[in-house]
């Protein structure tokens, strides 16, 4: 009963954080790309509800803040003048000017509503913690179908058929396990141009990513497809004339599907994380969109990474992704037995 | 009477097996050596012999599940062993193999119906409303109830799951049925139903058997001929009445020894 | 003897296969090192040209890579732009450093995680058994990147520790116990980012490992004679457990070396990974190359001792070979 309690919950997790990042248009105060010059490194602003005269409101209230030193440093609060929290406002792109659609929260001009704070170019850090999850997480999820994808096929291949093809796939396997995943993938990071528009370095990183990694997968399901391939009940498929592509799909491939998800659910925060690493080191997705891994770039200061603690949070948001992942895997390593291990 | 083609005629079978060269070094195993056999329409065999005798090979060699190193195998006069593929299908569809253990013998996954009705799926006959009909029909042809249409396999009992087996290779109408180790692992009882519905089938639908299994007394019971393998070879053959009252070869007379009693005559 | 003597030689092949591959993978990216040159006005496309075909870099693919080869024998292997001399005599203190460093991180983490892991596994269904289950958990959880950060955030707060770096300047200076000293205190940091990845994964594995033996039939009889638990565990339950446990070496090496790569790069230490993203930064082939291959030399050498190890303890493998 626990179990079921925790991929629920895990499940759930999972799909909050991914609807919330679908909306981000909506959900997010400003777009991602907007600057405000004037507040570099603005800490979250405070919501008030009780002004300075003592009077509580019900709905929740910012002061326009500013440094007066300019330097970035200490900032304060105007408090002559409160600029309630607006709901669903227009939404406003990046130069200001009226898009369709609505944004959930806003406030009046001057103020902002920098609920995460902003970086050093005064851009709402909690707007580009929702775009850039669309880029980190879906990343993840695309890169394993294709890891999983090809894996599969190559595995059920190589199983099924043995000999030639099987000596071939594993040789090659062999070859790409003999490097440290992180320096395979630096390699074919290195094959490609360096500096790649932002729309295309997604694709090229889920695809560098996800292809690369296909020879654990491949193994795995070699080894089922292995076994499964002996079992009398094949060999009686065969003996009334059924194609090999018949056994494949009606009684070795369903074997294979509790090894697939227990992977999916593992190798999706592997693959998250390699494109944080990877846009943190200035080798994925690049300014200026965000993605939580170049977000979390500026932290390599050391100005940032002891001064701001907002800066963090795009590191921060993996951790209950990666929570609810791993429980999701431990589940269903559970339901499926040793033998998906 | 005339010279009328017998089924199944094999003569010169060979398989041999190659051990790939490990450590110690590969060696061949020559599990089929050299095996003539005649199997005329309507006349039961039971091939008999010791596990490693290679008769459970010989089947699958004479189910096409495996490809013969030497000889030839004609089904009604016709070499089977020069097609492939899709020519095979007519055939597939005449002999049928039914293996030991039903316990694996069937997908675990799948329910009763759909594994009597797969062999109808793989040959494209009819629709999935007329293949689960026939499903029933071919149940209750062999005496299962009609529950057992949507149980999964390990809800059944070693009786349930080889009646089954028997179902799933009639779907397709054979002409001959072989049955490796059908009794085994079965409790006697279980051994005694089964074997008079496969009587009960064989006269209504004109069926020829091959049994094939280590059990001697119980063969001796079931089949008109005898064929006893020893070492890949077969070593006699011929009615069944005349080998067990004058076993000529030694491994027969071991066999014979061995069984604590025997019936005196074969009943057909 | 011949065993490993045969592992080795397929490592070698494995090596080989490995470089070439990289070497087309490499060969496979668009313009290279002088492509920046390009960009300057003042320097003619002729003399660009004159460049490549002084280093080569306008033959063909085979030829280079026979090239490339040869220079294996010199200690070259290849020449890197970047720093105008041959990659070789660049690569060696680098791989050393990150050897080190893994080395160090590798002992600990195992040495934290089999008595850690077997502990557990006496342990089940209690308290403990839960509180370790959320702990791992909640560490696997974290990031490595997250978590070097978080201890360099750590070290720059307390200053109890040098924020990144191997040595403190001045460190030729130092006498041999001082300079040990040094390198010791900044080891601390990276070595705990590695360790600190690495031991939920690993702890799991000796739970298991060490669980599933201790549920074997030969350790219930030994209890049954009255052999007390402690016994049990360090002279029968974790031994039959050691073959898994090195065959699961090899794995936790492919995995603390590619989260070296990471965590030398945040921490500054000077191993193969700063220079390889160097190298990829500055379009340096063969600069690429060598990190590249020479941590995959580490994880071969790292699955070696392991088959060796291996060969040591478990008494069937060896009589197979007899």
């Amino acid at each position: 009963m626990k179990g079921r309690l925790a991929v629920g919950l895990a499940l759930a997790a999972l799909a909050t954080v991914h609807l919330a990042a679908l909306c981000a248009g909506f959900l997010a105060p400003y777009a991602p790309l907007e600057q405000t010059r004037a507040l570099p490194y603005a800490p979250p602003t405070r919501l008030h509800f009780v002004d300075a005269e003592g009077r509580f409101h019900l709905r929740p209230f910012v002061y326009a803040i500013a440094d007066p030193s300019g330097a970035g440093e200490a900032y304060q609060e105007d408090r002559r003048q409160p600029y309630p929290l607006r709901f669903l406002v227009p939404a406003v792109d990046a130069t200001g000017a009226a898009t369709t659609g609505k944004r959930l929260l806003g406030v009046d001009e001057p103020a902002r509503v920098f609920l995460l704070g902003t970086d050093g170019l005064g851009r709402d850090q909690l707007s580009r913690l929702l775009h850039g999850a669309r880029i980190s997480l879906l990343a993840g999820l695309l890169a394993t179908v294709l890891s999983l994808g090809l894996g599969w096929l190559l595995g059920t291949l190589a199983g099924f058929y043995g000999h030639g093809l099987d000596a071939v796939l594993m040789r090659s396997a062999e070859l790409f396990l003999a490097l440290p995943w992180l320096y395979l993938l630096f390699a074919v990071r290195a094959a490609l141009p360096l500096h790649i528009a932002p729309a295309q370095a997604f694709l090229l990183l889920v695809l560098v990513i996800g292809l690369v990694d296909w020879a654990r997968p491949a193994r795995l399901v070699r080894g089922v497809v292995l076994s499964a391939r002996e079992r009398s009940y094949v060999l009686a498929a065969r003996g009334f004339g059924a194609s090999d592509f018949h056994l494949i799909r009606r009684h070795i491939a369903p074997q294979t599907l509790g090894l697939l998800l227990t992977q999916a659910a593992l190798l999706v925060p592997q693959y998250i994380l390699a494109e944080v690493t990877l846009s943190f080191l200035g080798l994925g997705v690049s300014e200026p969109v965000p993605s939580w891994g170049n977000m979390l770039a500026a932290l390599q200061r050391y100005h940032v990474l002891t001064s701001y603690w907002w800066m963090w949070v795009p590191g921060l948001a993996l951790v209950p992704v990666f929570l609810a992942y791993y429980a999701l895997a431990e589940a269903l390593r559970r339901r499926a037995g040793p033998a998906a291990l | 009477m005339e010279a009328e083609e017998p089924l199944i005629r094999v003569r010169g079978l060979t398989k041999r097996y190659t051990r790939p060269g490990g450590r110690r070094g590969g060696g061949t195993v020559l599990a089929v050596a050299d095996v003539d056999l005649t199997i005329a329409r309507g006349t039961d065999l039971a091939l008999v012999g010791e596990s490693g005798s290679g008769k459970s090979t010989l089947a699958r060699c004479l189910a096409r599940l495996e490809e013969p190193t030497g000889g030839g195998i004609w089904f009604e006069g016709a070499d089977i062993l020069a097609l492939h593929g899709r020519r095979l299908r007519p055939f597939r569809e005449r002999v049928q193999l039914i293996l030991q253990d039903s316990a694996t013998a069937l997908d675990p996954r799948l329910r009763g119906a759909d594994i009597i009705s797969e062999p109808l799926q793989v040959l494209g006959r009819g629709n999935r409303r007329e293949r689960r009909r026939r499903a029933l029909e071919l149940m209750e042809a062999v005496g299962l109830p009609a529950a057992c249409a949507d149980r999964l396999p390990l809800e059944l009992s070693g009786g349930q799951r080889q009646r089954l087996a028997i179902a799933r290779a009639l779907a397709v109408q054979p002409r001959l049925l072989i049955l490796d180790e059908a009794f085994t692992g079965l409790d006697v009882s279980i051994q005694a139903q089964i074997a008079s519905l496969l009587q009960d089938l064989r006269r209504r639908h004109g069926l020829t058997y091959l049994y094939i299994s280590h059990d001697l007394p119980l063969m001796a019971r079931l089949a008109d001929e005898m064929a006893i393998m020893f070492q890949g070879r077969i070593v006699e053959q011929g009615d069944t009445a005349r080998i067990i009252a004058e076993p000529a070869h030694p491994h027969t007379q071991a066999l014979l020894a061995a069984v604590a009693s025997l019936p005196a005559a074969a009943t057909p | 003897m011949t065993r490993l003597a045969r592992r080795a030689g397929q490592g070698l092949l494995l090596l080989a296969g490995v470089s070439v591959l990289s070497f087309v993978l490499i060969d496979l990216a668009p313009g290279d090192f002088f492509a920046e040159m390009r960009l300057d006005p003042r320097i003619e496309p002729a003399t660009l040209q004159a460049l490549r075909s002084r280093y080569g870099l306008d033959r063909p693919l085979p030829e280079r890579y026979l090239r490339w080869l040869g220079s294996l024998a010199t200690g070259e292997l290849g020449y890197s732009f970047a720093y105008g001399g041959p990659v070789g005599p660049l690569l060696w203190p680098r791989a050393r450093n990150t050897l080190v460093l893994t080395a160090t991180a590798t002992v600990l983490a195992w040495a934290l995680a089999v008595p850690l892991g077997a502990w557990w596994a006496t342990r089940r269904g209690g308290p403990v058994d839960a509180v370790l289950a959320g702990l791992t958990a909640t560490l696997l959880a974290v990031p490595d990147l997250v978590l070097v950060l978080g201890l360099l955030l750590l070290a720059v707060r307390t200053g109890w520790l040098p924020a990144g770096g191997m040595v403190s300047v001045g460190h030729e200076q130092m006498l041999w116990g001082e300079g040990m000293r040094d390198l010791a205190s900044h080891l601390v940091l990276p070595v705990t980012a590695l360790v600190l990845g690495a031991l939920p994964v690993l702890t799991r594995y000796v739970r298991a490992s060490v669980a599933e033996t201790l549920r074997a039939p030969f350790v219930r009889a030994a209890r049954a004679h009255g052999i007390p638990e402690l016994r049990i565990l360090l002279h029968h339950a974790l031994p039959a457990a050691a073959n898994p446990l090195i065959s699961l070496f090899g794995l936790s090496l492919a995995g603390l070396l590619s989260m070296s790569l990471l965590v030398e790069v945040v921490t500054s230490w000077p191993g193969l990974g700063p220079l390889l993203l160097e190298a990829i930064l500055a379009r340096d082939v063969y600069l690429v190359l060598g990190p590249v291959l020479a941590s995959t030399l580490l994880l071969l050498a790292g699955n070696l001792l392991a088959d060796a190890l291996l060969l040591a303890t478990d008494p069937r493998i060896r009589s197979e070979d007899a």
